[in-house]
């Protein structure tokens, strides 16, 4: 298993109130596997999510990422998890807006302590699994929406990570473009990637083989996307 | 190691580049103290330059001797001037006898002096500032002047109490700026004097004390204008060089024998060489260094205040980049040093532009007014430290504070 997940429950205190995002979620997803987490918002998804990315630590449970348990370490550490094991994909993107394509693409290998040289051929390598090649030398604000997302998408792929992790990655797309990323997707997961996808949308996850269904901080369901998704959801 | 240093480098100078404006402005306060330290110390380094050269000039190989101590000193410098003033004067007998008695002197020479004198001719009049300096023969010799037309007066003129005069260059210009001076007749205090030489200019020893706006005239006719119980200073030089030492030790044996000091007492006059002037001058130097330092820190302190406030509002302003940055897996130690990079690379810059702007104000004051200046190695190196220091100092804070940030919570900043 990449991910293990047993009996996470993460907990905020919020105006003197405890809020359970996450209330005893156990999860195992093997290397090769393309996974949604779809959930309402308020489900915990985000949670679950930030955990996952090793963004968050649990309050209790334990985590094993690529075999490490990662639920107790300290930020530093976890941070070096996040650079080696993960590549993440958010909703709007997190491109460093001054910088260019090919800068953003190899943030991850800068914080790896990757030579310079190397660096840079890999964020090219990276640029053209996602057919940007040719604006490598644009910053985010040049680039459309779609292209934006895919020079994330090279981000996540440049470090060679066990997992990319993406959040609602067609969130801000119109349908087209968000299509054109999850062709990317199914292109990624042939190619073997692991692959972690969070999203309120049913139609996306039914695109999955997996979905996980949360709800109040709970797994509620886990099977083939195409049930999952649309599980206690009226169809269009 | 090299890689990092390089990124945060770049970064640094990105975010300069990225508001160059707003951070020029925030940078003045380093600049204003770094130019104002700079410029300060080109002129003190300058004037101390100038002060050296001067003295040195003043003829080789010669000491004074005094009633009163020579040179600058702060406060009462532990002196009591009150027994001072009781000393006897000295006189011109003392410098004969010093002449004929000391076998390792070349030459003396006695001078007197009468400062904010008025030289009229017919035509005109100096202002009121003119130094009147009565002399004995010698003294052009022993004080380095040279004779530029005409010639100084001479012996029999001294011991005959003549009225001629050596005018200096700036007399001279003032009051015959058509005419040659030799010849002509200048009256100081009414009385008529014979211009019979005028002397090559000098200029001013430390650019203060004009040496050319001065009027020599013989001793005897000095003191038979100004009063026959005035006091002179001795000037006395040696053999060569290597005889200085000597004749100080023999002109001070003699003065304290005829001025009967017992042989445990101080001596009650002042021996001091063209050197000790200077160093004292050069003590003068070293008090407004140390008291422009005072005033550069303070300025340093308020340029610090501007860097913490700049570096605050880039970690406020870059929340979500930091949160990126650590999200890609950045430790909180490479945030800190990209932070703290920028904070010193931006003090430097103000650094670097306060160097430039004081070579600047020094080369307007060598250029405008004439004065002597010259930026020492030494201050450069001092203020590149201090700006940087500063920059390390006010940048540790806004950088600790950017490695704390929680990457999610950043990442949702605008």
């Amino acid at each position: 298993m990449l991910i293990e997940l047993k009996d996470i429950r993460r907990e905020y205190t919020v105006g003197g109130e405890v809020v359970r995002a996450l209330d005893g979620v156990s999860i195992g997803i093997a290397k090769g596997e393309w996974v949604a987490i779809i959930g309402q918002s308020g489900s915990g998804k985000s949670t679950l999510m930030n955990v996952i990315g090793c963004l968050d630590t649990p309050t209790s449970g334990s985590y094993r990422l690529n075999g490490k348990d990662v639920a107790r370490m300290d930020d530093d550490e976890l941070a070096g998890i996040r650079n080696r094991e993960i590549g993440f994909i958010f909703q709007n993107f997190q491109l460093l807006p001054r910088e260019t394509s090919l800068a953003n693409v190899e943030l991850p290998l800068v914080y790896r302590g990757v030579s310079a040289r190397e660096r840079r051929a890999r964020a090219i390598d990276a640029l053209k699994k996602v057919r940007l090649e040719n604006r490598m030398t644009h910053k985010p604000t040049e680039l459309s929406g779609g292209q934006r997302q895919r020079v994330a998408i090279a981000r996540a792929l440049a470090g060679e990570p066990s997992l990319l992790l993406a959040d609602e990655p067609t969130g801000n797309l119109d349908s087209a473009t968000g299509e054109e990323i999850v062709r990317l997707f199914e292109e990624l997961h042939q190619a073997g990637h692991t692959l972690v996808l969070v999203t309120h949308e049913p139609r996306l996850a039914a695109r999955c083989p997996r979905a996980i269904r949360l709800s109040d901080g709970q797994v509620v369901g886990d099977g083939p996307g195409a049930e999952v998704a649309w599980q206690g959801v009226a169809r269009p | 190691m090299i890689g990092v240093l390089v990124d945060n480098l770049r970064l640094a100078f990105g975010t300069f580049l990225a508001h160059p404006l707003r951070t020029l402005l925030t940078l003045l306060g380093i600049v204003i103290g770094v130019a104002t330290v700079m410029t300060m110390m080109a002129l003190l380094e300058g004037l101390r330059m100038k002060v050296n050269k001067d003295f040195g000039q003043l003829g080789a190989n010669v000491f004074r001797i005094d009633k009163w101590p020579q040179g600058f000193r702060f406060g009462g410098g532990g002196i009591d001037w009150n027994k001072i003033s009781r000393r006897k004067r000295l006189t011109v007998e003392d410098k004969v006898a010093i002449s004929e008695q000391c076998p390792s002197v070349l030459r003396t020479s006695a001078s007197s002096w009468q400062p904010g004198e008025v030289l009229r001719t017919a035509m005109s009049e100096t202002g009121r500032d003119v130094f009147v300096i009565g002399a004995t023969v010698e003294y052009p010799e022993t004080s380095g002047i040279t004779i530029a037309s005409g010639r100084a007066f001479n012996e029999g003129e001294e011991v005959d109490g003549r009225r001629v005069a050596v005018l200096g260059p700036d007399v001279a210009d003032k009051l015959f700026p058509s005419l040659d001076p030799v010849g002509q007749t200048v009256r100081i205090r009414g009385r008529p004097y014979t211009v019979v030489g005028v002397m090559e200019r000098r200029g001013k020893v430390m650019g203060l004390f004009n040496m050319d706006n001065q009027v020599l005239v013989p001793m005897s006719t000095f003191l038979g204008q100004f009063g026959l119980r005035r006091g002179v200073s001795i000037s006395v030089e040696a053999l060569d060089q290597s005889g200085v030492a000597a004749a100080m030790d023999e002109a001070t044996r003699l003065m304290r024998q005829r001025r009967d000091v017992g042989p445990t007492a101080d001596n009650d006059f002042e021996v001091s060489t063209n050197e000790t002037m200077a160093k004292s001058l050069n003590e003068l130097s070293n008090v407004v260094t140390a008291a422009t330092f005072g005033v550069c820190i303070l300025s340093l302190l308020v340029g610090g205040i501007g860097i913490l406030n700049i570096m605050l509002v880039s970690v406020t302003e870059r929340t979500r980049e930091i949160g990126i940055r650590k999200a890609l897996g950045a430790k909180k130690h490479r945030i800190l040093l990209q932070f703290a990079t920028e904070a010193v690379v931006l003090s430097l810059v103000g650094g670097v532009l306060g160097i430039a702007i004081g070579f600047g104000l020094a080369a307007l004051g060598r250029w405008t007014f004439g004065l002597y200046t010259a930026v020492p190695v030494w201050a450069v190196a001092v203020s590149l430290l201090m700006s940087s220091g500063v920059g390390l100092v006010f940048g540790i804070y806004p950088a600790a504070r950017a490695a704390k940030l929680d990457p999610i919570e950043a990442m949702r900043a605008e």
